[in-house]
C-alpha cells in the first residue's frame, strides 16, 4: 500500500485537511437521513473493466445533491472513493487515508493513479461531517484491472517497427569465454543515456536473466549491462557453460520504451576448452616478483562507505607502476577488481568474468554499477599474463553499502 | 624569496622505490611530432593534494586518470599514456616531447603516485599525460594547475 500511498498523495493533500479535522471526533454521532431512491455510481466505468494506471473517474448521483464537507444541508453529501477496502463502519466518520479518498470539495470527478493489478472501487456518500447517511448511499463494488503496460507514465513511446537484435553471437553458437557482442538497432536512433530525444534509446544487454519489469528503470548490475554511451558492441567474459543474451532498449532514463523494444533471447555455449587450457598453463607459469612495500589500495570508496549504485571506483598503487596487459615490464602490473568474490588462487591467471574485472588497458579508475545492498570489493595487481605477483599485491577486501536510490520520476 | 625556480639541490624527488630511474629520454631536438589521439572525456586530476592545500615538505602526489589507461613509457597502446608532473613551471609546448628535468617529473614506469619533497613556500603542480614517446596527446590531457603551500 505504500506505493499506492504515494500515488494518491496529490489527491489526499487536497482533501486531507477538512477530512482530518472532523474524522473520528465522536464515536457514534447522529446520522442524517438519505433521500428515498438516492443513488451514487461510477460514470462510464464498468465492473471488470481494464483501465490505465492513471485514470479519470467520474461520479454520478441521483436524487440527492452534492455539497462540500462542512455544509450541513438536508439531502446533500459528498463523495468518498473506497479503493481496495470494504465499507467502513457506517456509524462513524469515514476514515481518511489512502484507501478512503474524500472529495470534500464537492468534486464529481478525480484523476487517480493505481498500481498494476486488480483493484476494487466503491463510492460512499458522506454528510457534512463525513458520516454515511441512513440508509447509506453506496455504489456497487467495481472490479478493475490496471494494465501493467500503462503504469509508467514517463515511458517514452517507440515508433512502430523499431527493433533491436543481436548481430553477434548467433543463437546456438559455441563461443570462447571472451565474447564480442554486437548490437543492432533499426527504426530508432541510438543516443547516450540522459539525452532525451524522440525515437532514441541505448542498449541494455541482459545476461542470463529474463526481461526485467518494463515499467521501471532497467536494473544495473552484473546481469544488466548498460551501454549509456550508445555503444553498439561490447566484449564480455563469461564462465564456461550455457548462457542467454538479450537486448533491451532503454530511453534516456533507462526505462524501456512503450511498446518495449527487445531482441530475441540468444542462447550461447561457452566452451570449456579455454578454461582447461588456462588452468593447464597456470601451474607452470612463474610469478613475477613484486617490490617490497608495493601496495594496491582503494582511493575511493573506503571500507564500509555508503556509495551510489553508479560509482567510480578509484585505484591507488604504491611503489609499482601500471602497465597494460601484455606489457612485460618489471615492477608493473594492471589492476583487477574482484566484486563479491573470495580471493581466487594467486598462482594462476585471475579469472575474467563479471566478478573479476580486468583493467588490461592500464585504467586506474572505473565507473561500475552495483545493485543496492552490501558488496565486497578487492583489488589485485597482476602481471602481463594476469597472474598475481609474488608476494601478491592485493588490497584489503572492503565492504561497501550501495544506497537504494530511486529516480524521482514521479511528480508530486 | 619565492622558490619559483629550483636550484638542483632543492628538490629531491623520491621516485617510487624500485621503479628503476626515469626512463632515459631521447628528446628529439625541437621538432614537431605526430600526436596520438586521446580518449574523449579523458581527464587527469589530482587525488592529492588538491588546489590550495597546505602540505608537509615531504608528501605523496596521487594521480587519477579518467577514461584512459596508464602504460609505461615506450608502450604503444591506444588510449594509454604515462603521467608527467610539472612543478612550478608553465605548460610545455605540446607538439614536442615533454622535457625531463626537476620541473618536469616523468612517471615513465606507469606510476600513479610519486613522493615529492619541496621547500617551504608556494608551489604549483600540474599534470600532463604523455604518450609512449612523452608527447602530449591530441587534444592534450592535462590537469588544472594547482597551487599548494608547503609548510
Amino acid at each position: 500500500m505504500y506505493r499506492f500511498a504515494s500515488l494518491c498523495s496529490i489527491i489526499l493533500l487536497i482533501i486531507s485537511m477538512d477530512a482530518r479535522s472532523e474524522a473520528g471526533a465522536q464515536p457514534a454521532p447522529t446520522r442524517n437521513p438519505s433521500a428515498a431512491k438516492a443513488r451514487i455510481y461510477f460514470i462510464d466505468l464498468k465492473d471488470g473493466a481494464t483501465i490505465p494506471s492513471k485514470v479519470k473517474i467520474r461520479f454520478g448521483i441521483d436524487n440527492m445533491e452534492i455539497a462540500p464537507a462542512g455544509v450541513a444541508k438536508p439531502n446533500t453529501g459528498h463523495h468518498h472513493l473506497l479503493i481496495d477496502t470494504p465499507l467502513p463502519p457506517l456509524d462513524q466518520p469515514i476514515p481518511s487515508d489512502f484507501n478512503h479518498i474524500h472529495f470534500g470539495g464537492g468534486q464529481t470527478e478525480a484523476e487517480i493513479t493505481l498500481p498494476a493489478g486488480e483493484h476494487t472501487l466503491q463510492l460512499l456518500l458522506g454528510d457534512h461531517a463525513h458520516i454515511p447517511h441512513v440508509p447509506p448511499v453506496v455504489s456497487e463494488i467495481i472490479h478493475v484491472r490496471v494494465d501493467a503496460a500503462t503504469v509508467a507514465k514517463t515511458r517514452t513511446p517507440a515508433p512502430a517497427g523499431a527493433s533491436v537484435s543481436l548481430i553477434e553471437p548467433a543463437d546456438g553458437a559455441t563461443v570462447e569465454r571472451k565474447v564480442t557482442v554486437k548490437f543492432g538497432v533499426s527504426g530508432m536512433e541510438l543516443a547516450s543515456a540522459g539525452t532525451s530525444k524522440p525515437n532514441s534509446g541505448h542498449h541494455h544487454l541482459l545476461i542470463d536473466t529474463p526481461l526485467p519489469a518494463l515499467d521501471r528503470e532497467i536494473p544495473s548490475d552484473l546481469n544488466h549491462l548498460h551501454f549509456g554511451r550508445a555503444q553498439t558492441e561490447t566484449e564480455i567474459t563469461l564462465a564456461p557453460g550455457d548462457h542467454t543474451l538479450q537486448l533491451l532498449l532503454g530511453d534516456h532514463e533507462h526505462l524501456p520504451h512503450d511498446p518495449p523494444i527487445f531482441s530475441k533471447v540468444v542462447h550461447i555455449r561457452v566452451a570449456n576448452a579455454a578454461l582447461a587450457k588456462a588452468a593447464q598453463a597456470a601451474p607452470t607459469a612463474g610469478r613475477q616478483p613484486s617490490p617490497p612495500d608495493a601496495a594496491v589500495y582503494f582511493v575511493y570508496p573506503t571500507n564500509r562507505e555508503s556509495i551510489y549504485p553508479n560509482s567510480t571506483i578509484r585505484f591507488g598503487l604504491r611503489n609499482m607502476g601500471v602497465a597494460p596487459a601484455g606489457v612485460a615490464k618489471p615492477n608493473t602490473g594492471h589492476h583487477h577488481l574482484l566484486i563479491d568474490v573470495d580471493t581466487p588462487p594467486l598462482n594462476q591467471p585471475l579469472p575474467s568474468d563479471l566478478n573479476h574485472v580486468h583493467f588490461g588497458n592500464g585504467q586506474t579508475e572505473k565507473k561500475i554499477t552495483l545493485s543496492p545492498g552490501e558488496h565486497t570489493l578487492q583489488l589485485v595487481l597482476a602481471d602481463e599474463r594476469h597472474i598475481p605477483h609474488d608476494p601478491p599485491v592485493i588490497s584489503e577486501r572492503i565492504k561497501v553499502f550501495v544506497k537504494n536510490v530511486r529516480k524521482r520520476s514521479r511528480k508530486r | 624569496m619565492r622558490h619559483g625556480r629550483f636550484a638542483t639541490g632543492l628538490l629531491i624527488v623520491s621516485m617510487i622505490a624500485l621503479v628503476p630511474a626515469l626512463t632515459p629520454l631521447q628528446i628529439a631536438p625541437a621538432q614537431a611530432v605526430d600526436r596520438i589521439a586521446s580518449a574523449p572525456s579523458a581527464l587527469v586530476y589530482f587525488h592529492y593534494p588538491v588546489d590550495g592545500m597546505r602540505v608537509p615538505e615531504r608528501f605523496t602526489v596521487k594521480i587519477g586518470l579518467k577514461e584512459m589507461g596508464v602504460a609505461p613509457a615506450g608502450v604503444v597502446k591506444p588510449f594509454t599514456g604515462h603521467h608527467h608532473l610539472l612543478i612550478d613551471t608553465d605548460m610545455v609546448p605540446l607538439d614536442q616531447p615533454i622535457p625531463s628535468d626537476y620541473n618536469h617529473i616523468h612517471l615513465g614506469g606507469g606510476q600513479t603516485e610519486v613522493v615529492l619533497t619541496l621547500p617551504q613556500g608556494t608551489h604549483t603542480l600540474q599534470l600532463l599525460l604523455g604518450d609512449h614517446q612523452h608527447v602530449a596527446h591530441q587534444p592534450p590531457i592535462m590537469s588544472k594547475k594547482i597551487t599548494i603551500y608547503v609548510r
